[in-house]
């Protein structure tokens, strides 16, 4: 029996070969859906944050810097690419490129900064419709929403290597029976 | 009499006044309140029912009544029913009955609801901190309403676990927390006596992320599924469509037909790559490489099938609350028919090549044993269950999406090893394969998302089991405001399996350890350092690597290399 096996392994191993891609030298092509780096369109973004509200990893930010002018900031380092920002974005002002070779040593390459000049209403201040069954009222549900990039701060940081600087910024983390 | 006017009768007559109600709404689970002197009573009487135990839930009700609730959830197999136990304990004296003493597998849940709420468990026979770092400090629980999200307190140098006391005559080694016969952190004390284990305790947890704190606190509902599949880089659609199912149920919507097969196949893509991942690792534990080699070559197929249909070779984000993000096409469909096709093809051939390998017999026969019983009391689930004889699935025992139309076996073996874990899991790759083809035949046309309209209302229960490749997860969410969950607690299947793996190293070879591990598929490999106390005398001493190389050269006698060099 043992043998039979030995013999059946060994035709298992040979009929197929050897199936090792040569990649980087020889690249296959990607899949026409796949979910890669999302692109930012500038001109169809209207500003709403609903990207912003709804992504799951919290990368995408919003602040107003003035009333005229709101920034978008997408943080690459963080992105799960879920596309549920593509999915979510009325206006389709984000697609997901089929890009995935993205990884760099400057965090900056895979961040994009939109800084978008928003039109006010006269009426009420803001910059779009204000009626029912706008789509963008309807998608700016209670999710996530930084106001304030300097939020960012609070996520934790950590290094290489142990670093007492970093450890004596953490006594300065609040508990809940400090507050 | 129906199960659920059978239990009422039966916890009224046992427990007069201590039962508060008996919920009649939903026809699938039946939500039981009962006072907190009565939940030991209560649950002996639900599992004398008939009731398997699944796993215990813990939430923070402070702001409300002032009270931490505890639920205790049990699934009736034969008739499709859950039972939940509801309890409360105000917060100044939190302290309910434990029911570990019953039921072993409640011992975990009971400890973590101890560390991340607060609430104690009086009888706990090891009322020891299980998911909280050592240096976590007292009186601060994480999943408590009170505590934000992104607390991080003060680390502190000098504290550590304390193992269990080691049976006397035996001897500790450590395995883990980073070792290489363990692909995640986490540590195993082992006592061995020889070569032969008599013992171990685990210390975990080291990998928590706090994923159910971060869900409840920070996004809405349609985002928790993408995060939920990144609780388990294997099994990530049964944790999203388990969540999705819960909140569905919660909220009383019905999602479109379509989308219930589409979820159907993903789960069955899922379950075909884990297990030919799963067989790959096994052969690598027991040193067959071979295996390894040419069961992930056929997994590969698949991990490109699922690139082209979602976008990514796993987290396939397709599932949403209210059905999947993506549709199959005629031409994908296709697609799938063809790789099902080779996958089959391929794993027939390495089936016929394995099955009579006498090195393989040796490595895995008659190894891991623990009874029929043993896996009844401890609750284990999925393969690792079906070999011991337990005959569950959650697929045919609590059909969920499309599996009421599907046909397919479910392999129970009896032989209650590592092999029948094997066999089961081979087996059920082509029952996937099966399930599949089904899908496709069926599928029904229509829509295949259906969007929430309406608020879900706060304050709602739900439970729903889904059955991932290596057995049941478990997901019970508690609706809440700000559109997104209010507690929601995610029982993976390693939970209660790994619960007993002490028991299934029990008198086992140590170098069977990786093997036994690993058929529970939790992830483990091999050594980096060994340190060796010697419990007699006191001291201890560390292995360097050089002796360590010395002593795996000279492990022509195995039972004796180890023993020699605790006596050197």
């Amino acid at each position: 029996m043992w043998l039979t096996s030995k013999i059946k392994q060994i035709l298992m191993v040979m009929k197929p070969g050897v199936v090792t891609l040569d990649y980087p030298n020889e690249r296959p092509p990607v899949p026409e859906n796949l979910r890669g780096q999302p692109v930012f369109d500038h001109q169809k973004c209207i500003g709403c944050g609903g990207c912003s509200d709804h992504c799951p990893a919290r990368c995408i930010l919003v602040r107003d810097v003035c009333q005229e002018l709101r920034v978008m900031l997408y943080d690459g380092g963080r992105c799960t690419y879920c596309g549920r920002c593509a999915d979510i974005c009325p206006e389709k002002a984000i697609t997901m490129s089929n890009s995935f070779e993205i990884a760099c040593d400057q965090k900056e390459d895979i961040t994009t900064r939109m800084e978008l000049f928003m039109m006010t209403c006269q009426r009420c201040g803001r910059c779009y419709e204000m009626e029912k069954t706008n789509a963008i009222d309807r998608i700016n549900l209670k999710g996530f929403r930084y106001d304030n990039l300097e939020q960012r701060a609070l996520i934790r940081k950590t290094s290489e290597t142990f670093d007492p600087a970093l450890l004596k910024e953490s006594d300065n983390y609040q508990r809940p029976s400090d507050k | 009499m129906s199960k659920r006017k059978e239990l009422e009768a039966k916890l009224i007559a046992r427990l007069r006044d201590d039962v508060v109600c008996v919920e009649k709404t939903d026809p699938r689970t039946i939500f039981i309140d009962v006072k907190r002197a009565g939940i030991r009573e209560a649950s002996k009487i639900i599992t004398t029912a008939g009731a398997r135990y699944l796993c215990s839930v813990g939430y923070d009700n402070i702001e409300r009544d002032g009270t931490l609730g505890m639920i205790h959830t049990f699934a009736l197999d034969d008739s499709d029913q859950f039972v939940c136990c509801r309890t409360s304990a105000p917060v100044g004296d939190p302290v309910i009955e434990s029911i570990t003493p019953d039921l072993p597998s409640a011992g975990w849940s009971e400890r973590e609801v101890t560390d991340l709420l607060g609430l104690r468990f009086a009888g706990h026979p090891k009322p020891k901190k299980l998911v909280l770092a050592d240096d976590w400090p007292d009186g601060i629980y994480p999943l408590r309403k009170d505590v934000p999200h992104n607390f991080v307190p003060k680390g502190a140098e000098d504290v550590a676990y304390e193992l269990d006391e080691a049976p006397p005559g035996t001897k500790i080694v450590p395995v883990g927390p980073f070792h290489p016969s363990l692909h995640e952190p986490e540590h195993f004390a082992v006592y061995v006596d020889g070569e032969t284990i008599k013992g171990c305790d685990y210390r975990g947890f080291m990998t928590h992320r706090g994923i159910e704190k971060l869900c409840t606190t920070q996004i809405s509902y349609n985002e928790v599924p993408f995060i939920a599949e990144r609780i388990c880089g294997i099994c990530g659609s049964v944790h999203a469509t388990a969540f999705s199912q819960a909140v569905e149920s919660a909220a009383g919507l019905i999602i479109p037909r379509r989308a219930e097969f589409i979820r159907t196949m993903m789960l069955e893509f899922e379950r075909i790559h884990s297990n030919l991942l799963w067989l790959g690792v096994a052969g690598h534990l027991i040193g067959f490489d071979t295996v390894f080699m040419q069961a992930w070559r056929v997994r590969e197929q698949i991990m490109w099938l699922c690139e082209r249909l979602t976008g990514n070779r796993k987290t396939y984000g397709m599932i949403l609350v209210g059905g999947v993000r993506r549709d199959i096409t005629p031409e994908i469909a296709d697609d799938i028919r063809r790789v099902m096709k080779n996958i089959e093809d391929d794993l027939t051939i390495i089936h016929r090549a394995i099955e009579k390998d006498t090195s393989i017999h040796k490595r895995t026969k008659g190894v891991g044993t623990i009874t029929k019983q043993q896996a009844l009391d401890w609750s284990l689930v999925g393969p690792v269950a079906r070999a011991r004889g337990v005959d569950i699935d959650a697929r045919r025992d609590h059909p969920y999406a499309a599996y009421d139309e599907m046909k397919f076996e479910v392999p129970v073996l009896d032989s209650c090893d590592v092999w029948a874990t094997l066999v089961i899991r081979v087996v059920e790759t082509f029952e996937a394969i099966k399930i599949v083809r089904q899908c496709l035949d069926k599928m029904p046309g229509g829509e295949f998302f259906v969007e929430m309209k309406d608020k879900i209302p706060a304050q709602r229960h739900a439970i729903t089991v889904v059955e991932a490749p290596r057995g049941e997860s478990v997901h019970y969410v508690i609706t809440g405001e700000d559109n997104r969950p209010e507690r929601w607690r995610v029982r993976a299947p390693t939970f209660p399996n790994l619960q007993a793996v002490p028991l299934m190293l029990l008198d086992e070879q140590f170098g069977d350890f990786p093997i036994i591990m690993g058929s529970i598929d939790p992830c483990f490999s091999c050594t980096d350092r060994v340190a060796v106390v010697d419990l007699q005398t006191g001291q201890s001493s560390s292995i360097t690597k050089a002796e360590l190389d010395a002593l795996s050269r000279r492990a022509q006698s195995p039972s004796h290399s180890l023993q020699t060099m605790l006596r050197g």
